[in-house]
């Protein structure tokens, strides 16, 4: 199967700091791909990179065997829609005409509506459950709300490739579940590849179907979770205590913090 | 950045070279820059300054006239007129609306695009530029040619002129001039340099404009007025309704000035002093007999 | 739903039309002469006598002045609501990028020198806005994207100095030209004729349609940049381009009427408020509602004062201010 991303050797530097340092990975079509990592490990600078909002300072990406490079914003923006990290503020709009928004790649000069482009956005409104909201206004909304109605959005983007930027931070745990579960419906339903950079590294280990793991723009390791996700690679990457074992829901490393006064008191004293 | 802002400098002096300069006094060219022939016999003449609404007065033309300026004062019958405007910026509607054959202006004081305007309305405009005391007798002299006024505009100028010559005549015997500061802006303190009608009035009836310079009408500190020690202070203004008294007391506080010691601080109607017209003898003899008393 | 944001553009426009031809027919019969009403109508409706010194003030003098009107005011409410989009800034104005601080020294030197209105000063005021612009993106562009924060501030600060050149200059003019100087201060409608009109209209009519054809790319920038530039929005290329025309456009009309505060500060607000913020709606409602705002604000100015007339920016400021802090406090709840 084709690579949907392909990443070769890219680094990327803001001003003197060098962010993502010789990066190279691939991503296969309709994968759960999801990028875990410190704070400051460049998880969403590479996002950036991947989706063509930032340019690499040395190295190539590919899109289904085409480079990145040289393809207009409008024809990538049909390839590959973007889920922010943080949600947009004094948005003046409604529900719907944010998830109208997520069709302007498809829009013609004018940017006015087709009947088309409403069908499509009433099917992404009523896969992410948010039908009933249509009218009320953006800002109103609950996180969990607003979260699912800029996922309806990037999905009337159309694309084969949907990246997000820590989309379950800040959302209560129902919702956490709920937006994965969207995810992988979108995955296996319209064969969708998913990339996401989660701080969850229990739900990133349920959900994905390979882990990259990074720290300081280095990638630490890749694999399946039960590949990356092991106590050495862990504490090497994140430097702190963490207990490794095994998932009773599903066959995949459970992770658990270790808090100080939990460790055993050292022998000898 | 230097490259284009020479350009912008270049720019700017070439599109000044291209502005058309305006024409001498007289009657303005129309707007295809065709020479405009006034009426020969106007009856309808809009005036768009207070002076010129006097001079016509004074030539008995004053039944000529249709319209004039909210400023137009003198004599009393102007203010029956029907109103034009503010000057120096009358209302182009009220003008057209009077349906003037010919209207009278005065050059770089009316607004140039008003007059413009006028002339696509085939309105005939006329402007005269008194600068000082013979060109506002030669304005008088033109305005008579124009309407048909030839005799009453000589007999106004000759006595106008005989009255100029009297005054000079009698301060040619003395050789005192006194230095005298004429205010004409309260605060701040302003007076009047060289090239304004008051100056020239201070210099022929025997004064030493003590504000004299190039600029028209210069600041003064205070402290500026006390170092001219002034021997005459004469204080005016161009808005009406002021009063001046509390002026005049606040420099009899500084009792080091001549003027103040001497007691030789007066208040006088702007309008004598200031107005291009015929009147401006009679402001001559009022300035002569405030700075030399002596001699008037 | 079918075609919904067309439909409801198409009403808001026919009715803010509407609106703007009352407001225009309302112009032809007010001034500063009192014009048989009657007579007015004759001529509007085709007959009448056309060499009548009515027909000369209605078709001579107050349409072209309503003509401008209108067009200063869609100009000045299409600019505040493009720089409130772009620069993410709700107290955003046309002027907000040095440009009334540059014509205004410009406009001022043409005056000084004597130059005529047109096109002497309106030349020497164009100029002006355009150094100002040039200087104000030159202090403020340090990456390769048109940064708001810093565009906003250096526009604050070329103003102000402007301001103080301005200052300057009025305080040595003494004699007749202070009062033309003062006039083109606060807003001057006055002085215009047939010939400017179609000329500001050849130049702005390009630039409201080049406005409208990128609407879309701006209701998506006002969810962010990097949203917008997720859904193919050419960020950098449309900010210079929305930055380009509409200081194009705004300029334009400064030279013609100096500066006239509070239309596109306030307009946008307003009719944001009423028809919400979707730009495909804002931007003929814009262009409609804010010539019909000008166009009686206009009217007041001419009719209100006894003698003479009011300057059109002090009407515009007398009622702009409160109708904005009602607007403050409406979106407050």
């Amino acid at each position: 199967m084709k690579p949907s991303l392909d990443v070769r050797n890219v680094s990327l530097a803001y001003g003197k700091s060098t962010v993502l340092r010789d990066i190279s990975f691939s991503v296969r079509e309709g994968e759960f791909f999801i990028i875990i990592g410190p704070n400051g490990s460049g998880k969403s600078s590479l996002l950036k990179v991947i989706a063509g909002i930032a340019r690499p300072g040395t190295g190539d990406v590919e899109l289904f065997g085409r480079p990145l490079r040289g393809r207009s914003r409008k024809a990538l923006a049909r390839a590959i829609a973007v889920v922010p990290q943080t949600q947009p503020m004094d948005v003046p709009f409604c529900v719907a005409e944010v998830v109208l928004m997520g069709r302007s790649p498809y829009m013609g000069l004018l940017g006015m509506e087709s009947p088309e482009d409403l069908r499509v956005a009433e099917n992404a409104m009523s896969f992410t459950g948010v039908s009933e909201l249509a009218r009320r206004k953006f800002d109103r909304l609950s996180t969990g709300e607003r979260q699912r109605v800029l996922i309806a959005r990037a999905i009337c983007q159309q694309p084969r490739i949907m990246v997000l930027d820590e989309p379950t931070a800040s959302l209560d745990l129902a919702h956490q579940v709920h937006i994965m579960e969207l995810m992988e419906r979108l995955r296996s339903h319209d064969g969708t590849t998913i990339i996401m950079v989660s701080h969850d590294l229990n739900l990133a280990a349920m959900y994905a179907d390979r882990l990259l793991l990074m720290r300081s723009g280095k990638i630490i390791s890749a694999g399946s979770p039960g590949e990356v996700l092991n106590y050495e690679t862990l504490e090497r990457a994140y430097g702190c205590v963490l207990l490794v074992d095994g998932n009773p829901v599903k066959n995949v490393p459970r992770i658990t913090l270790v808090p100080a006064h939990a460790l055993p008191p050292k022998s000898g004293g | 950045m230097a490259y284009p802002f020479s350009l912008i400098v270049v720019f700017f002096l070439g599109l000044s070279a291209m502005i058309p300069w305006r024409c001498e006094a007289g009657m303005l060219p129309g707007p295809g820059g065709e020479a405009l022939r006034g009426p020969d016999d106007p009856t309808r003449i809009v005036s768009l300054a207070p002076s010129i609404t006097e001079i016509l007065f004074s030539l008995g033309a004053g039944h000529r006239l249709a319209g004039a300026t909210d400023l137009c004062d003198f004599p009393s019958e102007a203010t029956l007129l029907p109103k034009v405007g503010r000057f120096p910026g009358p209302d182009l509607e009220r003008i057209v609306s009077l349906r003037p054959d010919l209207c009278i202006a005065l050059k770089n004081v009316n607004p140039a695009d008003l007059l413009d305007r006028l002339g696509t309305f085939g309105i005939p405009v006329y402007v005269v530029e008194p600068k000082d005391l013979s060109t506002t007798m030669e304005t008088i002299l033109e305005l008579g040619r124009l309407l048909d006024a030839e005799a009453s505009a000589e007999k106004l100028v000759g006595g106008m002129s005989s009255r100029v010559e009297r005054v000079k005549s009698r301060v040619a015997k003395t050789g005192s001039r006194p230095g005298v500061f004429l205010q004409i802006g309260v605060t701040p303190i302003v007076s009047v340099g060289s090239h304004t009608f008051i100056d020239e009035l201070i210099t022929v009836s025997g004064g030493r404009n003590l504000a004299q310079g190039p600029v028209p009408y210069p600041r003064f500190s205070r402290e500026q007025v006390l170092a001219l020690q002034p021997e005459v202070i004469i204080i005016t203004s161009m808005t009406r309704g002021l009063v001046f008294e509390h002026v005049r007391d606040e420099w009899r506080e500084w009792e080091s000035l001549p003027a103040v010691k001497n007691q030789r601080i007066f208040i006088v109607d702007s309008d004598l002093i200031d107005r291009p017209t015929a009147r401006l003898a009679e402001g001559l003899e009022m300035l002569a007999g405030l700075i030399h008393p002596e001699l008037f | 739903m079918n075609h919904r944001v067309v439909k409801r553009t198409l009403n808001v426009s026919v009715l803010l039309c509407l609106v703007l031809a009352s407001s225009a027919v309302l112009g032809l019969f007010t001034g500063s002469t009192g014009q048989n009403p009657w007579e007015v109508l004759a001529l509007i409706t085709g007959r009448g006598d056309p060499d009548s010194v009515t027909a000369s003030i209605i078709w001579r003098i107050r349409l072209p002045r309503v003509l401008l009107a209108s067009m200063i005011g869609a100009t000045l409410s299409l600019g505040g609501l493009v720089f409130q989009t772009l620069l993410r800034n709700p107290i955003a104005e046309p002027y907000v990028l040095g440009i009334s601080g540059g014509s205004a020294v410009g406009a001022i030197l043409g005056i000084l020198l004597g130059l005529s209105r047109f096109p002497g000063v309106a030349s020497f005021a164009f100029a002006g806005s355009m150094l100002t612009l040039l200087l104000v993106v030159s202090i403020s562009s340090g990456q390769s994207s048109v940064r708001k924060d810093s565009l906003i501030l250096a526009g604050v600060m070329v103003n102000a100095f402007c301001s103080s050149i301005i200052m300057f200059m009025v305080s040595l003019t003494r004699d007749s030209r202070l009062h033309n100087i003062l006039f083109w201060l606060m807003g001057d409608l006055s002085i215009t004729d047939q010939k400017q009109v179609l000329i500001l209209f050849g130049v702005l009519l390009p630039c409201f349609v080049v406005l409208f054809l990128f609407a879309n790319s701006m209701n998506l920038l006002l969810m962010g940049e990097d949203m917008a530039a997720g859904m193919g929005v050419d960020v950098r290329l449309i900010s210079l381009a929305l930055l380009g025309t509409t200081s194009l456009m705004v300029s334009a009309t400064v030279c013609h009427s100096g500066l006239l505060g509070f239309v596109g500060l306030v307009i946008p607000h307003l009719l944001r408020l009423l028809f919400g913020a979707d730009h495909r709606v804002l931007i003929p409602a814009c262009v409609f509602g804010g010539a019909a705002y000008l166009v009686l604000c206009d009217l007041v100015a001419r009719t209100l004062p006894a003698h003479g007339e009011m300057p059109v920016g002090v009407v515009t400021a007398m009622i702009g201010a409160p109708l904005f802090i009602f607007l403050l406090a409406k979106s407050r709840r």
